[in-house]
């Protein structure tokens, strides 16, 4: 029985990144029915961004490939949470990130794969949308108390309203209680400091590695 | 000062502008015709690099058409070029529009981009405008989104252009109200209005921009079924999911879409020497090469294959990386036209791949311009002609024309005189 659950779950892995989604619909569908631990469809969700993620960076998947890939991790985990909830299991949460595409920019496929990832390590997200102005991130950060924010931007015009948003940040008095990190294929460790961010990334990968490092500090420092 | 080789073709520009318009003529089409010209063809620069130095905002660019051309005329004088296209107040991809009037060849180019003037119309959701929507510093922009849901495939394979002009416009312009309403009615007339004021404009602008020793050859305007659906229908994600969840709807829809695209392109009649179809491509480097060969790379081909063969040539714009798809391109005949590369992962490789079957254009990666230096431009630019110059058919050119703000001044001259100096068969 157990090994057979062991090939369903291979299985689902490998039409993920076939990027079949009709059949990782179906083997999820099949995998719920049969009572199968939700976790352990996470577990494969989880495996299944990391190696997406790596693929993009070697050049095997292309940009469309990762907009299915996210499609598919979204659409498991949509039918995997209800059951997780319905049969009492809570799934042990990282922490909490808040992310948008900062304003003037509407660039977000990047930004959907952090949201996947992020969520698929044990992040709870909040997504922002794009073009977020920064009163917007002030009050969100007031209202969901994230351990960590995250900016997205492609556009050049964007580093700037990254600066602005930070700003606001700190005018509110909110700096210190979150960590900022930006992500975008144009910023760099110049718009890092400049923006006044704590960490930057071109890849998704990357910087789901830091943002779970910030968290294991804060747990391991107090 | 010792005069550097841009200060002596400047001089050249304003004394003798015909003879200095006919050597580029030549020059362009002996590279486009895959030949050795005396020297490699240069193509200019514009974007936020031309507002600085001219001072001309975005706004002015949009609206305001006095304005434009001191600071055109400015421009390039002082930075010379053998080919550049000046497309200001036409600033956006509007290839929809054309799309929704194919049966009228005596506008349906003119309407092909969107301009400010005409988004104040239509109230078009597409786009963006400086000093509406933006700042009056920043570049229109163009934003797209969805207009069309999976289920309605079936009606643009059925009637392209009806679906688009009856159903996809009125939900993506909320200026025209509803079709056959006078506010739809009334709307195009001053659409009409409006472009035939921005048409006689351009027109003499580039009378005057001829004047000045550049030649310009008459250009129509194409497309990509596919990128039809990513840029005004579906978003370019609801795009790319089609292609794998509606395989058979995208297909036909594409092979629907090829005829009212050609329809606009022939609008504009070949006229010998040289009459360029331009298509710019933006799903492209997206797509995976079994996607791209799929349901891209067939309809684009069938589109350049067709106007190639009734007499024009083909000026692409091959966005982002096109290097994983690059070897498609030797399925068209020999000589189709210039493929322009915006950053291709390696240039040289889709140089090899090309020379001798298609005109290549580009080489020069924009962060070189704005953050090098002088001496490195000179320096990359001579080992690159070193490589690329001597089997001909090559233009120089910036992967993109549009140079941001801050570019220095010095190295875009640098960029010229490297040229000049090095780009001499
Ligand atoms: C797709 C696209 C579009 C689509 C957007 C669709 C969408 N929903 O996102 C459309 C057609 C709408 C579009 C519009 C425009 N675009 Co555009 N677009 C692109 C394109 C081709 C791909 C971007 C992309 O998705 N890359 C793939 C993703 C996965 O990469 P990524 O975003 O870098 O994300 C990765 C990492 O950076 C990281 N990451 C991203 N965000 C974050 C955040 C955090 C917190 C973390 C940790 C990590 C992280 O994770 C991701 C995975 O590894 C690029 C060119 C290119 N190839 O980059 C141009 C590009 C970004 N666009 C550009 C421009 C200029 C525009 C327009 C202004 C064009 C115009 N004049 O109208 C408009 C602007 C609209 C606006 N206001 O934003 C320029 C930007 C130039 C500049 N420096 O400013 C580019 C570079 C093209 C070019 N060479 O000119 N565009």
């Amino acid at each position: 029985m157990s090994s057979s659950l062991e090939v369903e779950l291979e299985r689902l892995l490998k039409s993920i990144l076939d990027l079949n989604e009709e059949k990782a619909l179906e083997i999820t569908e099949n995998l719920l029915t049969s009572n199968v631990d939700p976790l352990k469809i996470l577990e494969v969700i989880k495996k299944a961004a990391e190696e997406i993620g790596g693929r993009f960076e070697r050049g095997e998947y292309f940009v469309a490939d990762l907009v299915m890939a996210g499609e598919i991790l979204k659409g498991i985990s949509e039918k995997v949470m209800p059951k997780l909830r319905e049969v009492g299991r809570s799934r042990e949460t990282v922490g909490k990130l808040l992310i948008g595409t900062v304003e003037g920019d509407i660039h977000d496929i990047g930004k959907n794969i952090v949201v996947t990832m992020a969520e698929a390590v044990g992040f709870e997200v909040v997504d922002l949308g794009v073009d977020v102005p920064p009163k917007k991130f002030v009050e969100a950060i007031k209202q969901h108390n994230p351990n960590i924010v995250g900016l997205s931007g492609l556009l050049t015009l964007a580093i700037d309203s990254m600066k602005k948003t930070v700003d606001a940040i700190r005018e509110t008095g909110l700096r210190e209680k979150v960590k900022i990190i930006i992500g975008g294929g144009r910023v760099d460790q110049y718009a890092c400091e400049y923006v006044g961010a704590d960490a930057w990334t071109n890849d998704a990968a990357t910087g789901v590695r830091i943002m779970l490092k910030w968290v294991r500090e804060k747990e391991g420092g107090g | 000062m010792v005069k550097e080789p841009i200060d002596l073709w400047i001089e050249r520009h304003e004394r003798e502008p015909d003879v200095v318009a006919k050597e580029k003529a030549e020059r362009f089409l002996k590279a486009v015709e895959l030949g050795v010209p005396d020297r490699v063809p240069i193509a200019g620069v514009a974007g936020d690099f031309l507002c600085q130095y001219t001072g001309i905002s975005w706004y002015d660019l949009s609206y305001n058409l006095e304005k434009i051309p001191p600071a055109v005329l400015k421009f390039v004088h002082d930075f010379p070029h053998d080919w550049g296209i000046i497309f200001a107040p036409m600033m956006l991809e509007g290839f929809v529009l054309a799309l929704a009037f194919p049966d009228f060849p005596d506008f349906s180019n003119t309407i092909r981009f969107l301009t400010g003037p005409v988004h104040d119309i239509l109230k078009d959701k597409w786009s963006q405008w400086p000093g509406r929507e933006l700042r009056e510093d920043v570049h229109p922009q163009f934003r797209g989104g969805e207009f069309m849901e999976p289920k309605e495939y079936k009606k643009l394979i059925e009637n392209p252009v009806e679906f688009l002009h009856c159903v996809i416009l009125p939900r993506a312009c909320p200026g025209l109200g509803a079709p056959g309403s006078p506010q739809w009615n009334g709307a195009w007339v001053r659409v009409g209005m409006v472009m035939q004021r921005i048409l006689s404009f351009q027109l003499q602008l580039f009378v005057e921009i001829g004047k000045r020793g550049y030649p310009a050859f008459p250009i129509t305007n194409a497309y990509t079924s596919a990128d039809v659906i990513g840029d005004f229908l579906r978003y370019p994600t609801g795009a790319m999911l089609d292609m794998r969840r509606y395989p058979d709807d995208f297909k036909a829809a594409c092979e629907a879409l090829v005829e009212p695209i050609l329809k606009v392109a022939t609008a504009i009649p070949p006229i010998p020497p040289l009459t360029f179809f331009f298509i710019p491509l933006h799903l492209n480097e997206m797509l995976p090469p079994k996607l791209y060969n799929e349901f891209y790379w067939p309809y684009l081909k069938k589109v350049i294959e067709t106007l190639v063969e009734k007499g024009y040539k083909g000026f692409v714009f091959f966005e982002g990386d096109h290097l994983p798809h690059v070897e498609t391109i030797l399925e068209l005949p020999k000589g189709w036209g210039v493929a322009w590369f915006e950053r291709p992962r390696d240039f040289i490789k889709a140089w090899e791949t090309l020379k001798g079957h298609t005109t290549v254009m580009g080489g020069v990666p924009p962060s070189l311009i704005v953050g090098g230096t002088p001496e490195k431009i000179d320096e990359y630019l001579k080992d690159l002609l070193s490589k690329v110059k001597p089997e001909g058919g090559f233009i120089l050119s910036p992967g993109v024309n549009e140079l941001p703000k801050g570019t220095p001044v010095a190295n875009v001259r640098a960029y010229i005189n490297a040229g000049l100096k090095h780009g001499a068969y």
